[in-house]
């Protein structure tokens, strides 16, 4: 049957081990590694297995700096079979809008490429560091397509494609119209490993780098800040200093009245 | 045999005025009376200090020392083979408290810290500034004093060694209170007897470890785990010496069969291992961890590697190289022991350690007796450097039968192990649980030298009694 | 001239609302308080007039309603073009979701096509002193940090907020508003609908989640005896949340294994964990300490607990863990 599809990546920080300076109260950045976006190796490992069930090519592309290219590669050797890194200073500070009208301008363009039409175009449900999940649609609406959010599962047939999608108390199963873009959660199986026939065949392939020059029907005004309608006016840490407040009372139930007390007004519960 | 006094309330009473931690009766925590392995046994203390300082620590030990008292060191209570475990009573001194990093001396390469401070904050800190501290025990929240007092071995031995080779100094307290230091921040020396090197996996026999030097090392800058799976654990095993063959420096090999990996999938709930390969059931598996100077030199490294492994019947060869991934197969390894304890009820282990070519011989041994005596067997361990952990488990068995086949079994297996030019621990020490293994092994001589040793630094006998070499 | 108005999506299944929606009612009061503003209540769904007069009773000033089969379950094609059709009919200043699923799914999706800034699952509103616009703080790299973000120029300033973290207000059934119908107005063609819902599991959680518990109750070797469990289970019932324990409690057969927190269970970071005669070793703390706020109770005034909790009770937790269920019960009704 043959299914294309195209997944975005997204290198980040490993933010569960970030942690936070207690004396400048910024972020320790270093010696937190730089991990492949978690859910987005669950969106390769759908790719990879669809791959394997219906034939067709998997493209890995990701929208970042050049180390991001380590990431790409990685991919190679656990189901993509090309990779295209979207870099240039002119795309740096994007928000999810610019981010979006970007990769949708790359997909277009890997298209043309690769000589193919993607049916599905995968992302991970949300960035780690960005946490903001707000890629995907955004991709899907830049290139009119169909989309389906927070899926578990993927089948295929002719024209449609089956989304299991997660939702509140259970899931929803879904029929959408293909090309369609999905954004993933997990899937059943861990990602697979690498094996060292997919590690040396990925070896051998390059990760084919795309600049505002190949991507020449991008509209720069629309990209990186001036692209972006919003702005980040302030970051700071979340306190993290603990209370060690001792809720003092001579009976229970001045211990309890006062504990309730503190849950309602902090809007605890 | 040593005669020791309880405690009374003018003793009690003289140890409050040396010490603001001081817990007797009921407001002592029910877990002071074991370790992990409480099957060697377990008894509470009749009091506990929890220590602070050196000058607490010494302080007490005067106190005690003058009135004859049994004191146990201890520091997280993760020891396997009762070591802690204060089997006269007597005074339990947990250095716990004392859990602060004191400091980096880079330009020596070392890292000065209490006694209490656990390997895996040190670890983890580390980590941080670009540096490894290579001793990796499997039990990470174990307190580095206890590391440094069993000479803790762990997954890394077989490329970095074990924890003696990274101990430079140490601040110790004697039985009668008197601080003293061994060892310097240097790394050779010829300066009479190494009084350092007794003092690590002396198990609190000889004094109280309170302060530590450290040798650290730069981190790697690339490191990358794979999992080799092969059709049955001898094929696995005579794959291990080869590595080293083609002067291949792994940072672990770690062997396992599916029957532990099972497990411990099961009490994880998750699966991380691939169970099959290329249509064929995988039975044993090696998880071995690389680590090179640059990404191109861990690629070059992980080719040679898996050469080695296809040369020698590997299924095939799996690359975990996202942190994720590297972790998670290791988290794995991490909660073997877990797992098992979790789904056994009867359960006892053999951490011996022989030769590395006889590995493959041994452990179908191992099992064969285990049949012969109705024992579930499970075996793992650092197939590297011959470090094997054996656990001899039933869920059918009453305990008075256990113990019988157990006592048969471990009896049969040291034997068999020393003859391979083995030893009785590789790693989780003597305590009081294998001292009859040990002057079995190694003979009356040693362990009359050993305890003669101990009665030099500890005339009166109170330093952990009835441990290590310490026959009563 | 421009359209102040602050419009709040209320999100609704099967014709009744979400809470959320009330919760962002009343969260955009001080905004449009200050700004001198109208906070219009946005209900699109089947069988909803009555969510929409809700919604004023909640403190909209007046409602828009989409009110039709094409409604009754949500797709992102027929949502996203309706809503879209009345924000360029309106031109409203400001609009907020709840940072629902449905409402992650659609909100960036408008965004885009009106090609505004969407900030997502906010935990926070307010103005932007310098510029006017309403500031969206939100959690970045997971809680690590948080961010105050503006959109400056494009209008409407949309975002999502999280649902749980503001309060709706009193409901007021004398307060009135317009209800304006716009059903009539926006006809979808069904041909642009590109998904359909062919059916809904409800799946009833087998597997013991702590990790995305917002609500942990926590027991220790203190609760005494299996037969002390039911205490966790009634304030969990109570608060809504999972019951958990360190690990001599499963150690002790008390509780299942995979209940227990610490390093040799699970890593948990709800926003409220009770800790309920747990001393605190390191083992079990460093299982939970990335919690947002930690209630301890403990019969030891020098448990370890202590020193990581918020806020600590000395006492007897088989009396003081009863009457805080009983008190919260109380609360509820």
């Amino acid at each position: 049957m043959n299914m294309n599809i195209c997944v975005c990546i997204k290198q980040v920080p490993d933010t569960n081990r970030i942690k936070i300076d207690p004396v400048t109260n910024t972020l320790v950045r270093k010696g937190v590694p730089s991990i492949i976006n978690p859910f987005d190796t669950y969106a390769v490992e759908m790719a990879a297995k669809l791959k394997e069930e219906y034939g067709g090519k998997v493209v890995v592309i990701s929208m970042g700096p050049p180390q991001a290219s380590k990431a790409l590669k990685v991919c190679l050797s656990v189901g993509a079979d090309e990779a295209y890194l979207i870099s240039d200073r002119a795309f740096g500070g994007s928000d999810t809008l610019a981010t979006g009208y970007i990769l949708a301008g790359a997909i277009k363009k890997i298209e043309e490429l690769e000589d193919l039409k993607f049916d599905l175009i995968f992302c991970g449900k949300q960035a780690i560091d960005g946490d903001t999940a707000q890629v995907g649609p955004q991709i899907a609406e830049q290139l009119g397509l169909a989309q389906a959010t927070y899926a578990l599962d993927v089948s295929c047939t002719n024209d449609h494609t089956i989304v299991k999608r997660e939702v509140d108390g259970g899931y929803d199963t879904v029929l959408v119209q293909t090309p369609a873009v999905v954004t993933v959660v997990h899937t059943d199986q861990m990602p697979r490993y690498a094996t060292y026939s997919t590690r040396s065949e990925a070896k051998k392939k390059q990760v084919h780098v795309l600049s505002s020059a190949e991507l020449s029907e991008l509209d720069l005004a629309q990209c990186g800040l001036s692209g972006s309608p919003t702005r980040v006016v302030n970051t700071y840490t979340p306190s993290v200093q603990k209370l060690g407040i001792m809720i003092e009372g001579s009976s229970t139930t001045e211990l309890v009245d006062k504990l309730v007390g503190i849950l309602d007004d902090k809007r605890l519960l | 045999m040593e005669s020791y006094n309880t405690l009374n309330q003018e003793i009690i009473d003289e140890l409050r005025a040396v010490s603001d931690h001081v817990l007797v009766g009921s407001a002592i925590n029910p877990d002071y009376a074991k370790d992990e392995m409480p099957i060697y046994g377990t008894h509470m203390p009749d009091l506990v200090v929890q220590a602070h300082s050196t000058q607490e620590v010494s302080d007490v030990m005067k106190v005690c020392y003058k009135h004859s008292i049994p004191v146990t060191a201890r520091g997280a209570g993760t020891g396997l083979a009762g070591g802690a475990v204060p089997i006269f009573g007597g005074v339990i001194l947990d250095i716990s408290p004392m859990n602060h990093l004191l400091g980096y001396d880079l330009e020596n390469f070392v890292v000065n810290v209490e006694a209490g401070v656990l390997l895996k904050d040190l670890q983890d800190d580390c980590i941080t500034k670009g540096l490894m501290y290579p001793p990796d025990p499997g039990m990470k929240y174990a307190c580095l004093g206890g590391n440094v007092a069993t000479n803790a071995g762990g997954m890394r031995a077989v490329k970095y060694g074990t924890t003696r080779d990274y101990v430079r100094a140490m601040t110790v307290v004697l039985a009668n209170g008197e601080i003293t230091h061994f060892g310097a921040t240097v790394s050779k020396t010829s300066s009479g007897y190494s009084l350092l090197n007794l003092m690590i996996g002396s198990e609190g026999t000889l004094g109280i470890i309170t302060e530590l030097t450290l040798k650290i090392i730069p981190a790697p800058k690339a490191t990358a785990s794979i999992i080799v799976p092969f059709k049955d654990l001898k094929t696995a095993l005579s794959a291990v010496p080869k590595f080293k063959m083609a002067h291949l420096d792994p940072q672990a090999i770690e062997f396992m069969e599916t029957d532990i990996v099972d497990m411990t999938e099961r009490f994880i709930g998750r699966s991380v291992f691939p169970k099959q390969c290329n249509g064929e059931d995988i039975h044993s598996y090696l998880l071995i961890t690389l680590d090179g100077s640059s990404d191109e030199d861990l690629d070059e490294q992980i080719d040679q590697f898996s050469k080695v492994c296809f040369d020698n019947q590997a299924m095939e060869v799996f690359i975990a190289e996202t942190p994720s991934q590297i972790s998670n197969a290791w988290a794995a390894r991490s909660a073997f022991y877990e797992a098992i304890t979790d789904e056994i009820k009867m359960l006892d282990e053999c951490d011996v350690v022989i030769p590395v070519n006889k590995i493959a011989e041994f452990i179908p041994f191992v099992n064969e007796i285990g049949a012969e005596l109705g024992l579930d067997i499970t075996c793992y361990g650092h197939a590297g450097d011959g470090n094997i952990h054996i656990y001899q488990c039933s869920n059918t068995m009453s305990p008075e039968e256990f113990e019988e086949r157990n006592n048969k079994f471990f009896d049969v297996i040291y034997a068999k192990a020393v003859e391979y030019g083995g030893e009785v621990s590789g790693e989780h020490g003597i305590g009081n649980a294998k001292m009859k293994y040990l002057e079995e092994s190694i003979g009356k001589t040693n362990v009359d030298l050993m305890e003669g040793i101990k009665r030099v630094f500890d005339p009166k006998m109170i330093l952990n009694p009835g441990k290590v070499c310490h026959r009563l | 001239m421009m359209n102040t108005d602050i419009w709040i999506y209320i999100e609704t299944e099967n014709g009744k609302a979400l809470n959320v929606g009330y919760e962002l009612i009343n969260a955009a009061r001080p905004i449009a308080a200050q700004k001198n503003s109208k906070i219009v209540a946005l209900v699109v769904g089947k069988n909803i007039l009555k969510a929409a007069q809700d919604a004023i009773g909640y403190g909209a000033d007046s409602a828009i309603i989409l009110d039709a089969d094409e409604y009754a379950s949500y797709s992102t094609d027929a949502y996203a073009e309706a809503i879209t059709y009345l924000i360029n009919k309106y031109d409203p200043e400001t609009m907020m979701f709840g940072a629902t699923t449905n409402g992650r799914d659609m909100a960036p999706r408008i965004a885009c096509r009106v090609s505004t800034g969407l900030t997502a699952d906010c935990t926070d509103i307010g103005i932007d002193e310098a510029s006017g616009c309403v500031r969206w703080t939100r959690p970045t790299f997971g809680g690590n940090l948080m961010a105050d973000i503006i959109c400056p120029e494009r209008r409407p300033q949309m975002g999502t907020v999280r649902p749980g973290v503001f309060r709706k207000a009193e409901f007021d059934p004398t307060r009135k508003g317009n209800i304006i119908d716009e059903t009539a107005n926006i006809h979808i063609d069904p041909e642009h609908i590109r998904t359909k819902l062919l059916e809904h599991v409800d799946v009833v959680a087998e597997a013991v989640n702590l990790e995305d518990a917002d609500v942990i109750v926590a027991g220790g070797r203190g609760i005494g005896s299996v037969d002390n469990i039911h205490l966790l289970e009634e304030l969990a019932d109570v608060t809504g949340g999972t019951v958990a324990c360190s690990r001599p409690v499963a150690e002790a057969g008390w509780m299942n294994h995979n209940r227990q927190v610490g390093q040799s269970g699970k890593t948990v970071s709800p926003s409220v964990y009770f800790a309920i005669g747990i001393s605190g070793a390191v083992q079990h703390t460093a299982g939970m300490q990335g919690s947002g706020t930690i209630i301890a109770i403990n019969s030891d005034p020098e448990a370890p607990i202590f020193d990581i909790a918020d806020y600590g009770i000395v006492g007897d937790l088989n009396a003081i863990v009863p009457a805080l269920t009983k008190k919260l019960k109380e609360r509820k009704l």
